[in-house]
């Protein structure tokens, strides 16, 4: 199994390049560069910005160059926040993007899981239908509507929370809330539905036979199974939570690594592109690479190798 | 200045909505929630007085004097030499002095300089060719240090080094050897030296500065009151290289100091203990960089903030607010809204056609229903605030429908038959949109034209516009200095870099050419006089607005003066002279 993790380790160097060169073709290719200004500037002033970047090289140099310099762990500089290296850039924004995501990720294992569960349970029940309304309520509000009714409830009318920002912990409580409500409602679901398919089957009423009291059965027996397709969602959410959301960080004024994504693509920022895609790729590889180990932990019916 | 439009158009578009959606109902809830004005007492023989904030008398002074408002997006720098935009230059502006500055009127003042040099002070030449400074002796870094007139030469040489490739280099390449050492990114590193050698700036003596220039040149004073040309300190660049922007590195000599820069978050200015001039009454200034402005308008509310933008078209519910309605802080900017065609090709190169479009424009009704009564209406290019504003010029373009109709028909389209399908382009954002949709709707209405509205993204429509790809766009043109110099010959001079109407007239070229080495101020005045009516009745773009600004401000941000100039936060001029109030 080792030896296989390796493999998959080793396969995402290759797989990480060909993510960088499409990024840099397609870079090239969206009209407008980083010079394009409301007001144009003078010939010999593009000139020497075009200079200053190694943008006056042909496109397969300035590859080159951008490959030779990632190898060595420098991720070049940032076109709009002038010569700040984009590793640090990058890594200013993580802690944030990754603190608010991993509390949403928290929130909505923490309160999806037994709500998915217990309606699962408590089938046909109020509980369950509870259950299911408040998932399909917050899977169906977009989360920057839901960030603005925070904002406006919390902040503007009770004045409990601040509108946003950073660095004081009641600054997370807003935006890990309106970011953690859609898989907070998608793991409801999806727990529900395992738990239900679980519960039905066989192995269950054997342990019910066995006189096994509910709550044995229920948490020894078919938690684990139920768990299986929860993990597989949780993945990809995971890597969606902690390399944030444009969105929310924008509404809640975060200075995460999704806001600064998005202003590097609109400011034709080359640094900042190539450098947060490499981090976006390196981190969603990463984890499908966790999740695939998980399964083999949860299921040992799962084996690699 | 630029204002880039950072955000995504679908982002703006949720954003805006959502936003709406909350602000009727928040607006609802503060009109049933405020407490009736009651009518000043009647009984009392005072005269009546009107709720100007400025005629206050003095209210005494909060204990935190503290100036909290939204910057709106992280700076790119703090790199006087390397500032391009408007919110660089609101911070740079507190954290350096120039040897020049403007009054609110926007006439050039000495700042570090101590005097505005002129023929008569000796401070010019008879030439035109040769300035002299002379330094406040007073004048000193925020470290004690006594600024010296080598941190001038050295700056002024710093930002004309192509190696830097700073954006607004080529606004002094009057100066001697300017242009040529700019313009040298490909020679080697011995005749790079050799040419800033020759670069005509030098320090007499420790307070005195020459600057030579190759040609007179009448705009050079409001050059030298801008922030690429600040002193900067030579060691504290070399010490501390790209890092000399940070909070603890960062040596200036203007009326604050940075006190932190927390990116992507907040910066705090403090005010500079050992500053040369008025100290301010403001402590600290924060301002925070809330990219979103509707997060930033919630923040005010929330009484997190004192100074806020009002988002496009969020102007009608401030101002029918009863709270916030009388809080707004609204003035003229130097900046100009039209619709620019691209003369070479048809309908446009026919002049008739322009100048129907012209006439056909209700631009009374753009101000007061589109844009809220937040604007003014134009006729003409050059904006009120500038010297050359002058009212009557394009009057002939008054709306009048039945004159715009006969005029198209003069020009072989009568009833807007035989005209060529016209598209009409513009980067996309929420304000711009409304402009494009109204212009749609005259046309349709006053000429019976139909148009097809072609949004772009912004960079992609920069390029469009730099390739000449359009047939018709939006132009928005904001001053750099207070000068028609800096609004006519870039523009409407042929083959001028900014000129993407493709006009050309040899009438207009030849005045423009006299009037940017006129010594004289009445004649050059003049000069600019008529060659901007030139271009108007010419009509290469049909003006529609000057942009005034709308912005919130807390009732007790006192002595708060604005200009047409200000940077990305208003009364970045003046913060010297701002208090709080109770």
């Amino acid at each position: 199994m080792g030896k296989y993790f390796l493999g998959r380790l080793l396969w995402m160097a290759p797989v990480l390049i060909g993510i960088s060169l499409i990024t840099f073709l397609v870079m090239h290719l969206v009209p407008g560069g980083p010079w394009s200004r409301e007001k144009q500037l003078a010939p010999a002033v593009i000139e020497n910005l075009n200079r200053r970047y190694g943008l006056d090289d042909p496109l397969w140099k300035q590859y080159v160059v951008f490959l030779g310099r990632t190898l060595r762990g420098d991720l070049g500089v940032s076109y709009i926040y002038q010569d700040r290296s984009v590793t640090a850039i990058i890594l200013q924004g993580v802690p944030k993007t990754a603190a608010i995501g991993l509390l949403a990720f928290t929130v909505a294992l923490g309160v999806g899981v037994p709500l998915g569960m217990v309606a699962a349970i408590r089938h046909n029940t109020w509980m369950d239908y509870l259950s299911v309304q408040f998932a399909t309520v917050f899977a169906a509000i977009p989360g920057f509507i839901l960030a603005f009714l925070l904002i406006y409830v919390f902040a503007v009318q009770l004045h409990w929370l601040p509108t946003g920002g950073w660095g004081k912990p009641q600054q997370l409580v807003l935006p890990a809330a309106a970011l953690a409500a859609l898989p907070t409602a998608y793991i409801a679901r999806v727990a529900r539905a395992a738990m239900l398919e679980v519960l039905g089957q066989d192995y269950i009423r054997t342990a019910h036979a066995k006189g096994l009291a509910p709550a044995v059965v229920y948490y020894r027996h078919a938690l684990k199974n139920a768990l299986i397709p929860v993990l597989t969602i949780t993945g990809p959410e995971l890597a969606a939570l902690v390399t944030g959301s444009f969105i929310i960080e924008q509404v809640f004024s975060i200075p995460g690594v999704g806001r600064l994504f998005v202003q590097g693509v609109f400011q034709r920022d080359y640094g900042l592109i190539m450098g947060s895609v490499l981090f976006y790729a390196g981190v969603i590889a990463l984890l499908n690479l966790l999740v695939d180990l998980l399964y083999s932990l949860v299921d040992p019916r799962i084996r690699f190798g | 200045m630029r204002n880039p439009h950072v955000l995504p158009r679908m982002t703006w578009t949720v954003i805006w909505w959502a936003a709406a959606l909350l602000m009727t109902a928040s607006l609802a809830a503060c009109a049933g929630a405020e407490p009736t004005p009651t009518a000043a007492p009647t009984a009392t023989r005072a005269p009546a007085v009107t709720p100007v904030p400025t005629a206050t008398p003095t209210p005494s002074l909060a204990a935190k004097q503290e100036l909290r408002a939204n910057l709106l997006s992280e700076p790119a720098t703090l790199d006087p030499n390397r500032t391009a935009f408007a919110t660089e230059v609101t911070v740079v502006k507190s954290l350096f002095n120039g040897l020049l500055g403007f009054n609110q009127d926007l006439s050039v003042k000495a700042l570090a300089a101590e005097a505005v040099p002129t023929v008569g002070n000796g401070g010019i030449s008879a030439d035109g060719l040769t300035y002299t400074f002379k330094l406040r002796k007073e004048g000193t870094w925020s470290d004690g240090q006594p600024v010296k007139a080598k941190d001038y030469v050295y700056s002024i040489k710093r930002m004309l080094d192509p190696d830097l490739a700073a954006d607004y280099a080529s606004f002094y390449y009057s100066i001697v050897g300017a242009e040529a050492y700019n313009g040298s990114a490909k020679s080697d590193a011995a005749a790079k030296a050799a040419l800033k050698d020759k670069v005509g700036v030098r320090a007499v003596d420790d307070y005195t500065l020459e600057v030579k220039l190759s040609a007179p040149e009448p705009t050079f004073l409001p050059k030298m009151a801008l922030w690429p040309v600040y002193p900067l300190r030579q060691d504290v660049i070399e010490k501390y290289a790209d890092k000399w922007i940070e909070a603890g590195n960062l040596i200036g000599n203007g009326p604050f100091i940075l006190k932190e820069w927390v990116h992507q978050d907040h910066i705090t200015l403090e005010a500079n203990a050992k500053y040369w001039g008025k100290k301010p009454t403001l402590q600290t200034i924060v301002l925070r960089l809330l990219p979103d402005e509707n997060a930033a308008l919630l923040a005010y509310r929330n009484g997190e903030m004192d100074l806020v933008s009002v988002p496009a078209g969020n102007e009608k519910a401030i101002l029918s607010d009863p709270v916030l309605s009388k809080e707004t802080l609204r003035f003229n900017e130097l900046t100009v809204f039209a619709f620019q065609y691209n003369v070479t090709r048809a309908p446009f190169d026919n002049k008739l056609v322009r100048q129907a479009i012209a006439t056909a424009l209700d631009r009374v009704a753009f101000v007061d229903k589109v844009r809220n009564g937040v604007g003014k209406p134009a006729t003409a290019w050059i904006p009120p605030g500038m010297p050359g504003y002058d009212a009557s010029i394009g009057a002939q373009y008054a709306f009048d429908a039945a004159k715009a109709k006969g005029l198209l028909a003069q020009a072989g389209f009568p009833e807007a038959k035989g005209l060529p399908a016209i598209t009409f382009s513009y980067s996309d954002s929420t304000g711009n949109r409304t402009i494009a949709q109204f212009l749609q709707g005259q046309m349709k209405e006053n000429l019976g034209i139909d148009i097809v509205l072609d949004p772009q993204e912004s960079k992609a429509f920069r390029q469009f516009l730099t390739q000449n790809k359009h047939q018709w766009a939006l132009l928005g043109w904001g001053a750099d200095y207070p000068d028609p110099e800096n609004f006519l010959p870039g523009l409407f001079g042929t083959g001028a870099g900014n000129n993407h109407m493709l006009y050309s007239n040899p009438e207009f070229d030849a005045i423009a050419k006299r009037a940017t080495t006129e010594l004289d101020e009445t004649q050059r005045l003049k000069l600019w006089d008529q060659a901007h009516k030139i271009v108007v009745n010419d009509a290469p773009m049909a003006p529609i607005y000057y942009r005034e600004r709308l912005w919130l401000k807390k009732p007790n941000v006192l002595n708060f003066k604005t200009t047409g100039m200000d940077g990305a936060v208003p009364g970045d001029f003046f913060y010297t002279d701002v208090t709080i109030g109770r």
